[in-house]
């Protein structure tokens, strides 16, 4: 059995309920059991690029990963924010990239940190990749 | 008969009463927490609350509420055909079927996609001629993206349904949605010189047929304001009559009265503000010959932006018209236009406003 924690908003669409108690092998397969997944994964099955994936603290890419009994599994929405205008700054400047992603997300072990930053109102997620400074 | 005004912001849903007289208002709300809401009304069949929201994380949806707002659901699996090498992108806007199809819906949104519920919302399937219509290699996105904004059903042929997407330009099925012409005849793309008036590309930002006179549209376009008397065949731009501006997002109209609409120009696309330094609010009620400058209620000192679904009318006699600011205002007049009140201030940015009955 492994455990899945939501943030606040996923939650609520999960009718209240942040935290699920599954079976599941892969992470993948764990998240294609929760009731917001459609939330969490594209029309093509690919997970949204600024949801953020932690298994016991350490961020993963790999949905194929192989779980053991007794894992959590955290999702993160990705910091994002900054106008319109600002998108291209950001992703170009890696100390201001880094200021703005590491304000409000949990720290994993290794310190490196996979952000997405988006815009509000941008048409296009960009997932600039990031160190904590 | 109560009335409500659904007000949806960049952050939930708002939602505005008050009784027929439509003076004093009640705001209620947020629903929909962390939701964008793009556009919500309340369908007149049966009373269900529809909302197109999004999310930058979580992507585009729709949710629906049986209970006014009390608890919301949902819909899962909106998405386009993969072979079409489109993906559902933003939720825009949701519109009640014909009365003699009373669990049928449409959703607008980007990429000028279209999809059809037959069971109240529950699910959604794309209009797979407008996926593949022939034209839309000659669409481009506005600075919105490619959305489909408008969408109209004509309240005397269930069968008959016009859409508007940016820039793509007006559409009208005869069939149902099986096929789509291009209805841009006499509508300018002055931003494409090479071209001025092309088959389809024009940018159009809001899209309304006459409730009562259904032959009769109107549309604010990027560039100018429109009106066509034959269905879309063709379209007269109504300008040099006393509207400082054509650019303008949002249009309304009165129920009882097919000559008049309002609209509220911006000085230009270079410059997306109200001109002279006030809200005004510009109604014509001769079909657009003549538009008259309306104050009354309104801040004259005032820089103010109006989303394309920024504005209502309610089915009341006589007819309200609600207006909601990108500021967080919304502005109703029962009397034709001649006084407003400010019946909210100091929402979240108001995407849409849309008018139900409220009992």
């Amino acid at each position: 059995m492994v455990v899945v924690l939501l943030p606040s908003l996923l939650a609520t669409e999960a009718g209240g309920q942040g935290r699920f108690e599954l079976d599941a092998e892969t992470v993948r397969e764990a998240l294609r059991e929760l009731p917001i997944r459609d939330l969490i994964f594209d029309e093509r099955g690919q997970l949204r690029p600024l949801v953020n994936v932690y298994v016991n603290s350490a961020q993963v890419d790999d949905l194929e990963g192989r779980l053991a009994d007794g894992d959590e599994i955290r999702l993160v929405a990705a910091v994002a924010g900054g106008g319109r205008g600002a998108v291209e700054k950001v992703s170009d400047t890696h100390s201001r990239l880094s200021r703005v992603c590491h304000q409000t997300r949990p720290q994993p072990a290794d310190a490196r940190l996979r952000t997405g930053c988006a815009p509000f109102g941008s048409s296009r997620a960009v997932s600039p990749r990031c160190q904590t400074p | 008969m109560g009335v409500a005004v659904l007000a949806g912001t960049r952050k939930g849903l708002f939602v505005l009463t008050s009784d027929e007289n439509r003076t004093d208002w009640s705001v209620e709300g947020p629903h929909l927490v962390g939701w964008e809401v793009f556009h919500a009304m309340r369908d007149p069949r049966d009373g269900t609350l529809h909302a197109a929201t999004n999310h930058m994380v979580y992507g585009a949806t729709t949710h629906r509420s049986h209970d006014l707002g009390e608890t919301w659901e949902r819909t899962e699996g909106i998405g386009l055909p993969e072979d079409s090498g489109l993906t559902w992108e933003k939720s825009w806007h949701v519109e009640p079927g014909h009365p003699d199809q009373p669990q049928t819906l449409w959703l607008g949104g980007t990429p000028g996609a279209l999809f059809r519920s037959d069971d109240g919302g529950s699910s959604w399937t794309p209009v797979q001629s407008l996926v593949e219509h022939s034209s839309r290699e000659h669409w481009n996105p506005g600075a919105g993206g490619l959305c489909c904004h408008s969408i109209q059903v004509d309240p005397s042929d269930p069968h008959r349904l016009y859409i508007a997407i940016s820039a793509a330009g007006a559409f009208r099925s005869d069939d149902g949605g099986e096929t789509w012409e291009p209805k841009n005849s006499g509508v300018a793309a002055d931003f494409m010189p090479d071209d001025p008036f092309p088959e389809v590309g024009q940018c159009v930002h809001k899209l309304l047929v006459h409730p009562a006179r259904p032959e009769r549209l109107w549309q604010q376009n990027h560039c100018g304001v429109y009106r066509s008397d034959d269905r879309g065949d063709n379209w007269e731009r109504l300008e040099g009559n006393g509207l400082p501006s054509g650019f303008g997002f949002p249009i309304a109209l009165d129920p009882a009265d097919a000559d008049v609409a309002y609209v509220v120009p911006e000085e230009g696309a270079e410059n997306r503000v109200t001109p002279d330094g006030r809200l005004g609010i510009y109604r014509t009620r001769d079909g657009g010959a003549s538009w008259d400058l309306l104050t009354g209620g309104l801040p004259q000192a005032a820089w103010q932006s109006v989303k394309r679904e920024g504005m209502s009318f309610d089915r009341l006699d006589p007819a309200g018209v609600y207006l909601g600011t990108q500021s967080g205002s919304v502005f109703a007049t029962a009397d034709g236009g001649e006084s407003w009140v400010e019946a909210a201030r100091f929402l979240p940015e108001i995407l849409s406003v849309e008018a139900a009955e409220w009992s």
